[in-house]
């Protein structure tokens, strides 16, 4: 009985330490880098040079208007090699895997939109694999990427509120909204938060999910309009909530009376904020992001400015770690020179 | 002259010729009636009048002046309208936007004009005499005889010189088939040439001028129908005499299935019992009950009050399954959704009855499958090149048969058969006749459901006739006649 | 001949034999190595493990829209299980394996027992548990615990463990299917519902089963993103649905039901991943990924036909 039982049980048995014996476990408690990690030298020659960028949602108007056209310029003034991949919609995994494939491919640099914390992994990946790598947009903690370029979403909650609170005179109903889930943007509502705290007069009615839609963050706006009809200020933290707030505010017949803050400078912003109904616009140079993450990887790969004999044997890099390109504020004071 | 002649039309099919050379002559004013078992070609030769199919050879005439039926548009304009078997019906739709669903009537601005579109259909239907159908329903509340009333209007309304009717009787009543009949008639009157099909041979001799024949593709000949009878035409269909029904009965005395008071929708205080070797009838007119009850037996639908007993045993309802396990089969009317799995193999179709019996160490085993499909498709003599071809692919007979050994394989002690030979060929039909009368010797019991008369006639041991849902009355066979079965169908 | 070309999977397969010959000889350097065909297989896995769910649900004719909120809700709730509540990490597992379960569950008995529509029923279940997901982790949880990270990210014969999950998925779901009356039935509620009720086959509670193992196979894919990144995202899965479908589809799914492989998932999403990578290898920019994958449905399912219909004629 016995006999027959380890009988049957030895080959699964075998089978289970083969298994065991072949598994690998990832490496445990990465080391939390606070440093840029340094940039190894090459093995491979310059002649090839080309420059990645992976990002998500590419077909976004912002992000090809203005990242993706002043880095593919960058390019062209460099005259160098330049793609644009990943994929078409906002899916943080597909941006990860592109970017997996994409370091098989072995490029000179890699610019990578930070798009979530997520891909610390992916980025060490990267760095592991000798490959020149700078973020943008939103820093990644745990990776150890050569530098990073953006703005402070903390910044752009607060500097929505400061305007807020002088163009409704520091009382009244305000609501805010945004894509929900995003880490940068829970950081700017965060300090939109912290700014109106000081102002017991101001009451915040709600925060809205506009799903980066504009259609959604009109109907949210409208909805909002007529439970609070005495609204005093409505802001928005991405891109296409501007125009759905100002679409319902002007149906409702109050353009101008609520006071709207928001995000972004694109044409259709611009033009709202010359009719008089976006008041206040909290623009990243985005533009600046691509075309100086570019030229750090091009600066990194050259050694334009060495800083040592060998600055990779000397564990530094010749590049910022980070930088904040701060803001721009565009109100119908400056209007006028940013739109044609 | 004939209105339409078809001179050496062929048409093949991938592994098939489906018409071989094959004439028709159909002049005005006469009904043309074409025969043929299904298979024969009845289906390509409509298709290619109505110009779903182009002939690989031959030339079609219409007037004397060869001609070419490009589409079915092309065959309207032609002045050919055809009544099909399957209905073409939208059940969202009205009568009247059905009936007119290409020539609505427009006002003067260009926008359809429902009032005018209205009063055309009510003037048809009066003219047809469909009193019972108003123009503003949907087609979806209509009974399926209405439906198909409203699709012979339809054909009319197009005013067709040349008409074509596929087995237009098939869901009709026998008194929405008179109506029909003598619309016929009137229309023969009028000068349109009709072309009828039907499996009916009492139809085709009450109205046929000439009958022509198919068999296998080929044309078999054109008789006007005094120089035809019966005998001779099922000959020359199928090619062989069929010899007539021994009426063996192997009834026993032994109770296997007993309703006691059922009551339901469509059915109420239904008692009776069915024995061992016997085959009981169900007679009456469609919508008469009939099939609730069978479906109640079987499990399929919900019984209010009463019981059922099986060998003496309550039989559990809720799902089929439970009647299954307990040995009852169910062969449906409507094959095509009821019963088949048209897109999957006879090997398929044959195991789901039983799949328990295709299982191996308690796997399920293909070769076991085979095995059984084998089986069945030999003692039932299915006719198909292989157990892996489609069913769709089969004759409605061969199609009835896979159905059959579906239930065979359960081994039931209970056999339902509801409207077993509806649309299948001369043939096949005899060779269902003498399966169940098989079964029957073999101890089991058949229930039949059948709105042919003389089938009923020649098979049964004692039929009940269902009437408005109640049992009308029961005769042994001894006793029955089509006469005393219609009366309590229909008084 | 008939069978091969009855069977879109052999169709498949020669494509995908075609396409990675040309893209071998076009990218000598980057595209025939293992490595990069161990990242595709990586980055098909999660897919293919929802897909064998969806050729499940595509054969038995229905099919599921919430399968990319599901897979969010799980790893959203297991995350928020261990890293909030503290509970340990096998016992989170279990529960937001259940979770997935129970909304397969509500699906399934809303469409078979209550006959709301697939479309409409899985359409609101893909907002409710996005939803959840989104209440549940905010932005996302990060770090998670090392030992649910090796789930993932740990490696067996040099390969890594989601493409063995992924095969395992695969091969366990095509014996199933061959061998096994209780999935075989799936095949006849897909040819023929009313048939297969009247042949004694339980159709609803069939039914309610492929919802639940659709969304059981998802909650698995949720488990397996987030251990593989370490990380727990509302916005995993989305269009994953979609993707799916369309992947299942050309491993020769039909949106009427009746027919379909197991393995054909697999080879759909392979194929997907492939395409993806010859163009992510090639430059070809994201604008573009979309397009030439709608093209390619297309195609592959236009030459099916045009194959068949070769074949007849020529018969």
């Amino acid at each position: 009985m016995i006999n027959t039982l380890k009988k049957h049980r030895s080959p699964w048995l075998f089978i289970f330490f083969l298994c065991a014996m072949g598994c690998t476990l990832p490496p445990k408690n990465p080391e939390i880098s606070t440093n840029r990690s340094p940039y190894q030298e090459r093995k491979g020659n310059l002649e090839n040079e080309e420059y990645v960028m992976v990002t998500t949602a590419v077909t976004m108007p912002m992000y090809m208007n203005r990242d993706q056209r002043a880095f593919l310029k960058w390019g062209e003034e460099r005259n160098v090699k330049v793609s644009v991949l990943g994929p078409a919609d906002w899916d943080v995994p597909a941006q990860i895997n592109t970017i997996e494939e994409v370091i098989g491919t072995q490029p000179t640099g890699l610019l990578i939109n930070g798009t979530d914390p997520a891909i610390a992994q992916v980025i060490n990946k990267a760095v592991n694999a000798g490959i020149p790598t700078v973020v943008y947009d939103s820093d990644i903690p745990n990776a150890d990427h050569a530098a990073f370029l953006g703005t402070n979403w903390y910044e752009i909650g607060r500097l929505q509120a400061e305007e807020m609170v002088q163009l409704i005179e520091g009382k009244g109903k305000v609501a805010y909204m945004g894509i929900l889930g995003m880490s940068n943007m829970e950081t700017g509502f965060q300090g939109y938060l912290d700014v109106l705290k000081k102002y017991p007069e101001i009451e915040v009615v709600g925060k809205y999910d506009s799903k980066a839609s504009t259609e959604e963050a009109a109907r949210i706006s409208s909805d909002v309009l007529s439970a609070h009809p005495d609204i005093a200020g409505i802001s928005g933290f991405d891109g296409p909530s501007g125009p759905g707030i100002a679409l319902a505010v002007k149906e409702a017949g109050k353009a101008g009376k609520i006071k709207i803050t928001t995000v972004d400078g694109e044409p259709e912003h611009l033009q709202l904020v010359k009719e008089g109904v976006i008041h206040m616009l909290a623009a990243q140079k985005r533009e600046l992001f691509t075309w100086y993450g570019a030229q750090f990887l091009y600066d990194m790969v050259h050694g334009t400015n060495r800083l040592s004999n060998n600055d990779a044997k000397a564990g530094i890099t010749s590049i910022p770690y980070r930088v904040d390109t701060g803001l721009l504020k565009i109100t119908p004071k400056n209007i006028d020179q940013f739109v044609n | 002259m004939a209105k339409i002649k078809l001179h050496r039309i062929s048409k093949s099919f991938p592994g098939v010729k489906a018409l071989d050379q094959v004439d028709l002559e159909v002049s005005e004013g006469e009904i043309h009636a074409l025969c043929g078992e299904n298979g024969a070609g009845k289906s390509t030769l409509m298709n290619i009048l109505t110009g779903n199919l182009q002939p690989n050879k031959g030339t079609i005439s219409i007037d004397g002046h060869p001609t070419k039926i490009n589409d079915p548009q092309d065959a309207f304009a032609k002045g050919i309208s055809i009544v099909y078997q399957h209905l073409s019906l939208s059940e969202n739709l009205s009568v009247a936007e059905n009936i007119y669903a290409n020539g609505h009537p427009i006002n003067s601005i260009g926008f359809i004009s429902y009032a005018e579109l209205y009063r055309m259909t009510d003037r048809l239907l009066q003219e047809l005499q469909l009193d019972g159908i108003r123009p503003k329903t949907k087609i979806l509340n209509l009974s399926a005889a209405q439906k198909q009333m409203v699709e012979i209007a339809k054909a009319l309304a197009k005013n067709p010189s040349i008409l074509i009717l596929d087995e237009p009787t098939a869901s009709l009543t026998g008194k929405e088939a008179a109506i029909l009949f003598s619309l016929l008639r009137a229309l023969r009157k009028g000068g349109t040439a009709i072309i009828y099909i039907s499996h009916r041979l009492e139809e085709i001799f009450m109205l046929a001028d000439k009958i022509s024949v198919l068999k296998d593709g080929k044309y078999q000949g054109t008789w006007p129908r005094e120089q035809m009878n019966e005998g001779k035409l099922i000959k020359t269909m199928v090619g062989r005499n069929v010899e007539s029904l021994k009426n063996e009965s192997h009834s026993t005395a032994e109770p296997l299935l007993s309703l006691r008071n059922l009551s339901g929708d469509g059915f109420t205080d239904i008692s009776f019992d069915l024995a061992r070797g016997e085959i009981l009838g169900l007679a009456g007119l469609v919508g008469a009950g009939r099939t609730p009850i069978a479906n109640a037996i079987f499990g399929a639908e919900e019984y209010r009050e009463g019981e059922i007993f099986l060998n003496g045993q309550h039989l559990p309802g809720g799902h089929p399954v439970k009647a299954i396990q307990k040995g009852i089969a169910y062969v449906p009317e409507d094959r095509a959704h009821l019963g088949l799995f048209l897109e999957m193999s006879i090997t398929d179709n044959i195991a789901i009855g039983n799949p328990k019996s295709t299982l191996k160490k308690g796997w399920y085993s293909l070769g076991k499958a085979k095995k059984i499909a084998e089986k069945y498709t030999n003692s039932l003599r299915i006719a198909t090149p292989g157990i892996g071809q489609k069913t769709i692919n089969l004759s409605g007979g061969n199609q009835q048969k896979v159905v059959l050994g579906k239930w065979l394989n359960t081994d039931p002690e209970v056999l339902i058969v509801n409207e077993p030979t509806h649309g299948i060929d001369v043939g096949a039909k005899f060779e269902i006749y003498e399966i169940l009368q098989f079964l029957a010797s073999q101890g089991k019991g058949i229930l039949m459901i059948s709105s042919d008369l003389p089938e009923l006639l020649g098979i049964c041991d004692t039929i009940l006739v269902i009437n408005k849902g109640k049992v009308a009355g029961k005769l042994p066979i001894a006793e029955a006649t089509e006469e005393k079965l219609m009366a309590l169908a229909s008084y | 001949m008939k069978q091969i070309l009855q069977e879109r999977i052999y169709l498949l397969i020669i494509l995908l034999v075609t396409v990675c010959l040309v893209a071998g000889i076009t990218f000598p350097t980057n595209f025939l190595t293992f490595s990069n065909f161990s990242q595709i297989l990586l980055n098909v896995s999660v897919d293919t493990i929802v897909a064998v769910g969806m050729m499940l649900l595509l054969i038995s004719g229905s099919f599921d829209l919430s399968v990319g909120s599901v897979v969010a809700l799980t790893a959203c709730l297991t995350a928020y299980l261990m890293q909030v509540l503290h509970i340990p990490i096998p016992m989170a597992i279990v529960l937001g394996l259940c979770a997935a379960l129970v909304l397969g569950w509500i699906n399934g008995y809303l469409v078979a027992y209550k006959g709301i529509n697939a479309m409409i029923q899985t359409l609101a279940m893909m907002g409710i548990a996005r939803g959840a997901a989104l209440m549940l982790s905010g932005s996302g949880s990060q770090n998670l615990p090392y030992w649910f990270n090796t789930i993932g990210q740990s490696k067996l014969l040099g390969i890594q463990m989601p493409i063995w999950y992924m095969l395992l998925t695969v091969g366990i779901f095509t014996f199933l299917f061959k061998k096994t009356i209780f999935f075989r039935r799936y095949y006849y509620i897909g040819g023929n519902e009313k048939a297969a009720d009247l042949s004694g086959i339980q159709v609803k509670k069939m039914k309610m089963l492929g919802f639940v193992i659709s969304a059981g196979l998802a909650g698995v894919a949720g488990i397996l993103i987030s251990s593989r990144l370490g990380a727990a995202l509302p916005t995993f899965g989305r269009g994953l649905e979609l993707r799916v479908i369309t992947a299942v589809i050309l491993g020769g799914a039909s949106l009427t039901g009746g027919y379909g492989k197991i393995p054909g998932a697999l080879l759909g999403t392979l194929f997907m991943g492939i395409i993806a990578n010859i163009m992510v290898i090639s430059r070809v920019s994201g604008y573009w990924q979309e397009i030439i994958l709608g093209i390619i449905l297309i195609l592959t399912l236009g030459l099916d036909k045009l194959l068949l219909k070769r074949y007849a004629q020529t018969a």
